[in-house]
């Protein structure tokens, strides 16, 4: 055992990654599933394995099965770190971890049985969402806690983003699960028609926000920098686009119901906070680009790199869609269409997908002391991966704006041109092909990355040695 | 830029403090983040724009309201929205018997017992919001639901036979408890309406129910709308 094995809590890190190794495969299998049930219905099962049944399974076995493990991973490995003590209590951390598990498989069993309360991302039933409460509130206080007894006196700016996270997650949470209970497994929002739109979208849009973008971009400020040994570019700039990107984000939500009966003053709102918050997103962006532009050599060959470098990419990518689409005539014609769907795509399979895999090959063999069982493999992944994004986003791209295109057309007598909605369907079903075949590639990219993982562990204890991948220096690979 | 350099320079003299202190720095994240939430949703809840129900609608009755949970529980909000934006396509596509005139959109009066709402985000079957008004037949509806192929070659729906199966009937005495919970939160149920739960299941298959709830969409204000005219 390593001198900070014996400082820092790694146990509880690798079991969230393995965590999200787990339900980043179920998660991304479901999605495959209901791509290809978009173009085959006979792949509904019925009654539990139905497109209706599963999307929320997907949705949230991606969320908060896969994207939580690894915030919950990398936010406990890093605070041990930047704070330089040991996680406040082992055992509340290994109770977080453990009760944490036990609701995504609740979780898991529960949405097939058609057991929700309809609202997107927020769909487990009050039970469940009152066991989320208990963990989470457990994982705050030692979290916290170890926050307090620190050592190092400054917080680091990836712990800002964290920070920001853990308390604006409970908030959301809370205010859009309250609901009356009419049985153990059947609750009713307490908020009716417009308001629960109103609230489940700031909701909706914050979960975007706090759980997929800010502890991302927490786990950005440290393991970028870690990775290639160079300084964050700008400290400065990191304060700004922290303060603005928090203020402007929460505001955001209306901007999912524009043209619906919601006020009009609150639809503006949502639309020009959403236009505002292009700028400190991009301020993040920069600030990654800029500091991997200090190690750009080993771009080449560095597979990690290649992840955080595409990452940052569909990162600025997405928040440049995500405010053009909030602007009321893009709305019009994307609103409800596949143009969503790959707008969210780019930004999960690429920003959210592509940092949690950089951070997964970083942290791999660093806890399991050993070296990554094969670079190659990790470039492959990182190939595959790409592709299948770009498969992905682009055909959704394509069939959303057809989709849209093809609901508005209307001929010289001023009446619909496409009056059959099945005639839509059918001409959308070879976009919607790929998409599914997208997902696979993107989806074996994944199973190609837990081999490598798995390997690697079967390896451990071999000793981590940090390996210069820039050509010039080939003698050194390992295979 | 000189000045907006000193601005920053203000700025971060303050949080670079704010880093040293944890308990001040979440506080202020905090702070930040709620200003916006509380003005986004404090203020509609004072707008009666936004709450109170367009004259003639009326609550779910048991049967209907025993559809919507199927419509939850099978999570046919995933393709299917309830909100018609207020353009000519979009109102000839989803009110072609012209049933509202010219307003065929969706209005915040129609929402107003709708807990949750059901509005959808992915628009891959057609809207609903005024499916009364689009298909009235009972009959077609069921035969849709057993298979949709039946109805609209080339569908994509998944079938859902089982709906009107044997073991699917509804428990009226659950259906009386779900009211119950809804009137604690603003509906106006009326015990009458609970005592009325018995009667409209009696032998009622979760199909049925949902075609019961299908066929409620929209029908309140369409009556009215065609009242008016």
């Amino acid at each position: 055992m390593s001198s900070s094995e014996q400082k820092y809590n790694d146990t509880i890190v690798k079991g969230f990654l393995i965590s999200g190794l787990v339900w980043g495969v179920a998660s991304m299998l479901v999605g495959v599933w209901v791509a290809f049930q978009m173009v085959y219905p006979e792949l509904n099962f019925g009654p539990y394995f139905t497109f209706g049944r599963l999307r929320p399974l997907h949705t949230n076995a991606a969320i908060f099965g896969f994207a939580l493990s690894i915030i919950f991973a990398t936010g406990y490995h890093t605070v041990q770190r930047l704070c330089r003590v040991r996680i406040w209590s082992d055992k509340l951390a290994y109770l977080h971890l453990s009760l944490y598990n036990l609701t995504i498989i609740a979780a898991a069993i529960t949405l097939p049985l058609g057991l929700n309360q309809s609202k997107e991302y927020a769909e487990l039933e009050w039970p469940l969402d009152l066991m989320i409460v208990i963990w989470f509130v457990i994982f705050l206080i030692n979290y916290f806690a170890t926050i307090f007894t620190r050592e190092e006196k400054q917080l680091y700016a990836a712990i800002w983003f964290y920070i920001a996270s853990w308390v604006t997650i409970p908030i959301l949470f809370i205010v859009n699960n309250l609901s009356i209970p009419v049985s153990w497994i059947k609750s009713y929002s307490v908020y009716s028609g417009v308001y629960d739109a109103n609230i489940q979208w700031w909701y909706g849009h914050n979960a975007v926000a706090f759980v997929l973008t800010t502890p991302f971009l927490g786990l950005m400020y440290y393991y970028l920098p870690k990775h290639i040994k160079q300084p964050i570019y700008s400290h400065r700039l990191s304060i700004i686009h922290f303060w603005s990107l928090i203020f402007l984000y929460i505001w955001a939500g209306p901007h999912h119901l524009l043209y619906s009966p919601l006020p009009d003053w609150l639809q503006t709102t949502g639309m020009v906070f959403s236009i505002m918050l292009w700028m400190p997103s991009w301020g993040g962006m920069l600030n990654g680009f800029l500091t991997l532009t200090q190690a750009k050599e080993k771009i080449k060959t560095d597979a990690t790199l290649k992840m955080l470098l595409v990452g940052l990419t569909f990162y600025g990518m997405s928040t440049f869609e995500g405010p053009l689409l909030s602007i009321r005539a893009v709305s019009g014609l994307g609103h409800n269409t596949d143009w969503i769907i790959g707008h969210v795509h780019g930004g999960t399979l690429g920003w959210v997908g592509m940092m949690s895999f950089a951070v997964i090959y970083y942290l791999v063999p660093r806890l399991w002391n050993t070296n990554l069982f094969s670079e190659k493999l990790a470039n492959t992944h990182f190939w595959v991966a790409t592709l299948g994004i770009l498969l992905y986003i682009v055909s959704m791209w394509v069939s959303g704006i057809t989709e849209g295109s093809m609901w508005r057309a209307i001929d010289e007598t001023g009446a619909l041109k496409f009056p059959n909605w099945v005639q839509i369907t059918e001409t959308l079903k070879p976009y919607r092909l790929f998409r599914g075949i997208g997902g696979g590639l993107y989806l074996i990219g994944l199973l190609i990355m837990i081999y490598n993982v798995v390997r690697t562990i079967l390896n451990s204890g071999s000793g981590f040695k940090e390996i210069d991948l820039r050509i010039g220096s080939k003698e050194e690979k390992i295979v | 830029m000189n000045w907006f350099d000193k601005l920053l320079d203000w700025f971060s003299g303050f949080t670079d403090q704010w880093e040293k202190h944890g308990v001040k720095f979440t506080l202020y994240t905090t702070i930040a983040i709620l200003i916006g939430g509380l003005f986004e949703l404090v203020p509609p809840f004072f707008l009666s724009k936004t709450a109170e129900p367009i004259q003639n609608v009326k609550p779910y009755n048991a049967l209907e309201l025993a559809g919507r949970d199927v419509y939850q529980k099978e999570g046919c909000n995933n393709c299917h929205t309830q909100m018609i934006r207020p353009f000519k396509w979009e109102v000839d596509r989803f009110d072609p018997q012209h049933s509202y005139g010219k307003d065929g959109y969706s209005k915040a009066g129609e929402y107003v017992y709708d807990h949750p709402f059901l509005w959808g985000s992915k628009r891959t079957g057609p809207d609903l919001a005024h499916e009364s008004q689009i298909q009235p037949s009972a009959e077609w509806h069921k035969t849709h639901l057993i298979n949709p192929r039946d109805t609209a070659k080339g569908s994509i729906m998944p079938a859902y036979p089982w709906l009107f199966e044997e073991s699917s009937i509804v428990d009226a005495s659950k259906i009386a408890d779900h009211m119950r919970g809804l009137q604690k939160i603003g509906v106006p149920y009326t015990e009458e309406d609970i005592s009325s739960a018995s009667t409209l299941l009696a032998g009622k298959t979760a199909g049925d129910a949902l075609i019961a709830y299908l066929l409620k969409l929209g029908r309140d204000t369409a009556e009215l709308s065609k009242s008016l005219q």
